[in-house]
Order: structure tokens, then sequence, then C-alpha cells
């Protein structure tokens, strides 16, 4: 078992990636053992998983509807969660965590619904309008986390847990009091112009949603990656990471990075912001915080907080949250079981680091037992 | 009733919640583990007391308190178990405590509502992801409450708080005045010297964070019974990130914490009654939440420079690091 574990993990090669593999797998373990324990079959379950992300065929289809049509919907939903873990894991860099991502993504979406969404404005104008309004917004809110942590000292995760509960609150007495749909409870439908999703498309006798952002939110993933690995200022973000003294003794300014990587991170929360509220969906659910900034946490963790490692990380965890509506109406199980194998994968993240220094132990145990031998 | 008394009355039984899970905080900080956990403890504890409370409301009396009491102490021992959780990613698994605290937290969420689905659906046959309660029953001091103004403390008072004022002076007791208290703070500001006096770090950290475990469930579940009348997943609406802003506000000691409590508490109370004094209309009140979260950032901004947090806080305990 020991020298399995070795061989599986041990070594410097991808080990990161490995590692992580090795959590996502033992957490469907878990999730297979807990579907088990209520007398679901965790195979046919994980299968609807896939089914309802698009990327298994299902049995059967309504009217103009297929495997590409479910696709286009994952993308749809998977955009928004690239962004948010963008946003985490750009802050990450700097050894901060933004826990504000879901209060930045309320403030974005709700700012570019009212202001665009609904004007007259043409497409052309309305929609980089709102990835703008959403850049901005989101760059605000994140360089005022970013500004009172350098400034005052205040611990950044409850500084944005604060600005979480304030801005959802101010955005729900807004939604409730000027811009409340009475049929929906809702805020009102933004218009399709500024919508990011061109909803219901027609083509080739199929009717599908087009996430417009989504090659937007591959782009900043290879923009993100270079940004760190490959510039000074990245250098200098992750160098303030690492130590802050260090960083400091080196000529750095740590204030000037502190906002820097929350402004990024903002900005980037702002961008799932909008195309969450005003793409995915058309409208803002008033006092609900959206759980999918506190996922993005698990996320970047997942990806090591590396932009690439994010794509495919949001990736997975889009599967889980999107398939589990297919499943629960599939299973009949509880959706949230979606959200409890998400939250193992986060413990087993947590402890990768743990989980590489005992593999490291191992392989240092087996290699010396083995010179013992040959000796 | 006057208004002054509505707003005693309603600060008190929101601060003092607040303030058992800010001690909870204080336990675990002082010993060197950041607790961001609280809210996913204090939603966990909820979740226990309130099933227990309602399996045993159907075998007791409609009047009966004893669930009310029984529910207490299954929350506190829910939440001590499950903060085992954060105690074994902290200490055994060397993870950091941030992500940790926010593990537990998410977990928390999720389990919690994924069982109360299950087995409002399994036991008692409805979809539904609530445990109703009734509100709890409040006594008046008899002699004590037509005093005006401070009269109002010991009108219409919660049971449950006077459980938390007995508890959190019993904590006091221990954190100050006991060797435990004392290794405690040890293992928070010099581990080492602590390990190299005879101290296990790692046991006492352990038993500090279930400490804020338990006392964690007991606010949890003092909102179940108070605020929200059920254990629903409103029950994780960041009093817990609340509790950790008035112990930073309140340096890590039970007094000043104490006072940090009743600000947020009145803050709260006095929004609330000038909404319904104005008249204005519900929706207002959305407004006025924003208080206590506004006030901790603002208060977080004058307090926070010279703050003296725990010198080893979140810091791993490594016996060969020196």
């Amino acid at each position: 078992m020991k020298k399995l574990i070795v061989k599986l993990m041990g070594g410097e090669r991808f080990q990161t990636m490995r590692v992580s593999l090795f959590c996502i797998i033992t957490s469907l373990i878990v999730g297979a053992a807990i579907l088990l324990a209520i007398g679901k079959n965790p195979l046919a379950a994980f299968g609807n998983l896939l089914q309802g992300s698009g990327l298994m065929p299902k049995s059967s289809y309504a009217g103009r509807q297929n495997m590409f049509t479910d696709f286009m919907s994952f993308l749809d939903a998977l955009t928004p969660m690239i962004f948010a873990s963008l946003a985490v894991s750009a802050a990450l860099k700097a050894g901060l965590f933004n826990i504000g991502v879901s209060g930045i993504m309320l403030a974005s979406g709700f700012t570019a619904s009212v202001l665009v969404g609904q004007s007259e404005l043409s497409a052309f104008i309305a929609k980089p309008l709102v990835i703008l309004i959403g850049i901005a917004v989101g760059a605000i809110v994140g360089a005022l986390i970013g500004w009172l942590k350098y400034k005052f000292n205040i611990n950044e995760v409850v500084s944005s847990i604060m600005i979480n509960y304030i801005l959802m609150y101010i955005i729900t007495f807004f939604i409730n009091t000027f811009f409340v749909d009475p049929i929906s409870r809702q805020s009102k439908t933004i218009t399709d112009s500024a919508r990011l999703t061109l909803s219901g498309t027609r083509a080739f006798d199929l009717k599908f949603d087009v996430s417009l952002a989504f090659p937007l939110a591959i782009i900043c993933a290879i923009v993100i990656k270079f940004l760190f690995d490959r510039t000074t200022t990245g250098f200098e973000i992750k160098a303030v990471g690492l130590s802050r003294k260090a960083a400091k003794y080196a000529g750095m300014s740590v204030p000037k990075n502190i906002i820097l990587s929350m402004t990024v991170s903002g900005a980037l929360a702002g961008l799932a912001g909008v195309t969450y509220f005003c793409g995915y969906f058309a409208s803002i659910q008033p006092g609900v915080v959206p759980s999918m900034g506190f996922n993005a946490i698990a996320v970047a963790l997942l990806g090591n907080s590396d932009p690439i490692g994010c794509i495919f990380s949001s990736f997975l965890v889009t599967v889980i949250s999107k398939g589990s509506i297919y499943m629960s109406s599939q299973q009949g199980v509880e959706m949230e079981i979606a959200d409890l194998i998400t939250s193992v994968i986060l413990i087993f993240t947590a402890c990768a680091e743990f989980l590489k220094m005992y593999v490291g132990r191992l392989s240092m145990e087996q290699g010396g037992s083995e010179e013992a031998g040959e000796a | 009733m006057s208004t002054l008394d509505t707003i005693i009355i309603d600060g008190l039984a929101f601060a003092l919640p607040m303030f058992i899970m800010a001690i909870g905080g204080i336990f675990s900080e002082k010993s060197g583990i950041t607790n961001l956990a609280l809210e996913g403890l204090q939603g966990f504890g909820a979740f226990c007391g309130g099933l227990t409370a309602v399996l045993m409301l159907r075998s007791f009396e409609g009047s009966s308190q004893i669930p009310y009491y029984v529910s207490f102490i299954a929350a506190i021992a829910g939440g001590m178990i499950y903060s085992l959780i954060h105690v074994a990613l902290c200490i055994k698994f060397r993870a950091n405590q941030v992500i940790s605290g926010v593990v537990v937290n998410i977990l928390a969420v999720a389990l919690t509502v994924f069982l109360a689905k299950r087995i409002n659906d399994g036991v008692f046959g409805q979809p539904s992801n609530k445990f109703v309660l009734e509100t709890s029953v409040r006594f008046s001091v008899p002699g004590l409450s037509r005093i005006p103004v401070i009269g109002a403390i010991f009108k219409n008072v919660y049971p449950f708080e006077v459980m938390i004022i007995v508890i959190a002076a019993l904590m006091w007791f221990v954190m100050y005045r006991t060797p435990f208290g004392m290794h405690l703070r040890a293992c928070g500001d010099n581990p080492h010297a602590a390990d190299a006096a005879g101290i296990n770090v790692n046991r006492v950290r352990t038993i500090a964070v279930m400490i804020s475990g338990g006392l964690s469930a007991i606010a949890g579940m003092s909102y179940a019974y108070s605020i929200t009348s059920n254990f629903s997943p409103d029950i994780f609406l960041g009093y817990g990130y609340l509790s950790i802003a008035a112990l930073i506000f309140g340096n890590w000691s039970v007094l000043p914490t104490l006072g940090a409590c009743l600000i947020f508490g009145f803050a709260r109370s006095s929004g609330q009654a000038l909404i319904t004094q104005l008249g204005m209309p519900s929706s207002y009140n959305d407004l006025v939440r924003i208080l206590p979260y506004l006030l901790t950032l603002l208060l977080l901004i004058f307090f926070s420079k010279h703050n003296n947090s725990p010198r080893a806080l979140g810091e791993i305990y490594d016996k060969g690091k020196r």
C-alpha cells in the first residue's frame, strides 16, 4: 500500500497534479460511499452528472435539444466559475483570501443590470459596456478590501465577509424597492441585447445558449498565467505573498502589490458577476449571496491557484454542480450531495501539502531501506 | 412596552449568543489556532440541537421544557464533535488554518442542508430543509423588571441568556484563573516555551478548539430558538464572522469582547426599532440589517492597527522549528 502511494505520487514531475487527482478520486469514492449508504447506484449517479453536463448522451431529449444543447448550457455555467476561481487565485498569489467574490459578483451584476440591462442600447454597445462595468465595479471593491488590509491591518477574510453582507443587503433593498419583477420576485429581467449569453439561438434544428464570454474566460486565464509567470509585476506579487518581510527587504512595495492583486482579483470577480447575473441568468434573486463565490475558493485551491489548473478544476466542479440537477431528478437524491462532494474534495485538497510531505517521507524511508538492502 | 425596552431586550438576545461564540473564538485563538470555522460550528450545533428538539417534541407534552435543555446539550456535543474536523485539519494534517476554517464552513452548509432534507424526507415524510422549533419561552424577573430602563434587562429574558452568562463567567474563570487557562495562553504566545515546560501543545490546542465548538453551538442553538425559530440554512448568516470581528475588536480578551458584542446587538435592535417607529415598509429592514456589519468594519478600521493578537496565532506548531 505504502509503495503504491509512493509510486503514484512520489517524485517531482507533475506531483501537484497527481496529488490533486488523488484528492479528487478519493473524494469521488467518498461520494460513492454516501450514495451507496442512501441506497443509490453511485455509477448511475455519476453518469447522470456527466449526462446533465452534456458530456454523455441522455436516454431521451425534448424537442430541439440534444447533447450539444446541454453542453452549451454547461459552458454557460462554466464561464463565471472560471472567472470566480481566477479571482480567488489572483488574490491567493499575494497570500490573501478573497472571500468577497460573492459580494463583488452581486455588486457588479447588479450595477450592470441597472445601468445597461434596462436601456435601449444596441447589442454592440451594450455587451462590451456590461463587461467594462463588471470589471470596474469589481476592481473598485477589490481595491477597497486590499486598501483596508494594508492601511488598517484588517484581516481581509473578515472585511470581505462584512462587505459581502453589506452589499447583499443593500442590493436586496434596491431590488425589492425599485427593480422588483412582481411575478418572479426577482430583479427585472435584463434585455437580450445586454445579455452576455445568446439564449435560444436556433441552428441545425436545435435551440441552444451561446456563452459569448467563454472565450474571454480562457483568454483571461492565459493572461493571468502570463502575468504571474512571466512579468516583474507578477513576480513581485508572488514574492509579497510568500514573505512580506523578504519582499520589503528586497525593495518591493508591499502595499502597492497587495492592492494591485486585490484589484485584479476584484476585476475578475466582477467579470464572474456579469457573466453570472447578466449571462447565465438574466436577473438577480434578492436576499441571497451566490454560493459560487465560496465554491470558487474550493476550485482555486483544487487548481493549486494556477490559472490553467483553475480551468480544469472549474470544469470538474461545474460538472458536479450542473449535473446534480439532472442527477437529483433521475435518482431522487438531494441536490446538496453535489455540494457535499465538492466540500469533501476541498477537505482533501486542504491536506495536499501534508500529503506531499508524507509521500516524501515514505519514499525516503523506502529509498533508505533499499539502499540498506543493497549494502 | 417602550421602544427603549424593545431595543434593550432584542439587543441582549442578539448580543449574548454572539458573546459566547466569541469566547469560543478567544479560546481557540489564544491557544494559537485561527478559527474562522465558528460560522460552521454554530450552524452544525444548531442542526444537531434542532434535530434533537424536533425528535423529542414528538414524545413530550407541549409545555415541557425538557426538549429545550436537552437540545442545547445535543448542540454542544454536536459542535464539539464537528470541531474535530478543524482540529484534524489544523493539527494533524497541518493545513493552512484559514483554509481549514473556510472548508469547515462550506462543509457545514452542505452537510446540514443535505442531512436536514434527508431526515425530513425519511423520518417525518415531508420535503423541507427546516426543523421548525417553537420560539423559546421568555420570563421576566418579578420586581426587578419594573425598574424603568434598566429593568428591561430583566424583562422577557430567554432562558438561554441566563445560561450564557453563567457559562461565560465560568469560561472567564477557566481562562484567567486556572492552570489550564494559563497553559492555553502560553500555547498561543510561545508554544515552544510551553512545550519545554512540559505542556502538550497539541493536546491543549485540541481541547481549546473543541471548547470553541461547544460554545459556538450554544450560540447557534440560541439563534435557532430566537431569531429564526427554526433550523434552516438561514442560520448561516455570518454571525460567526461577526463574532470573530467582535473578538478582534475586543483585543482577544473576554470583557472588552462583551462590549463589542453589546454594541453590535444594540446597533441591530435600534435599527429595527427605528424602522418600526418611522413606519417604513418592511423592505427597509434590509437597509438596517447592514448596521452590525458596517459597524464591525468601521470599528475594525479604528482598532485593528494596534491589536496584539496571540503571537503564534495561525502558525502550525512544529517541534523542530526554532
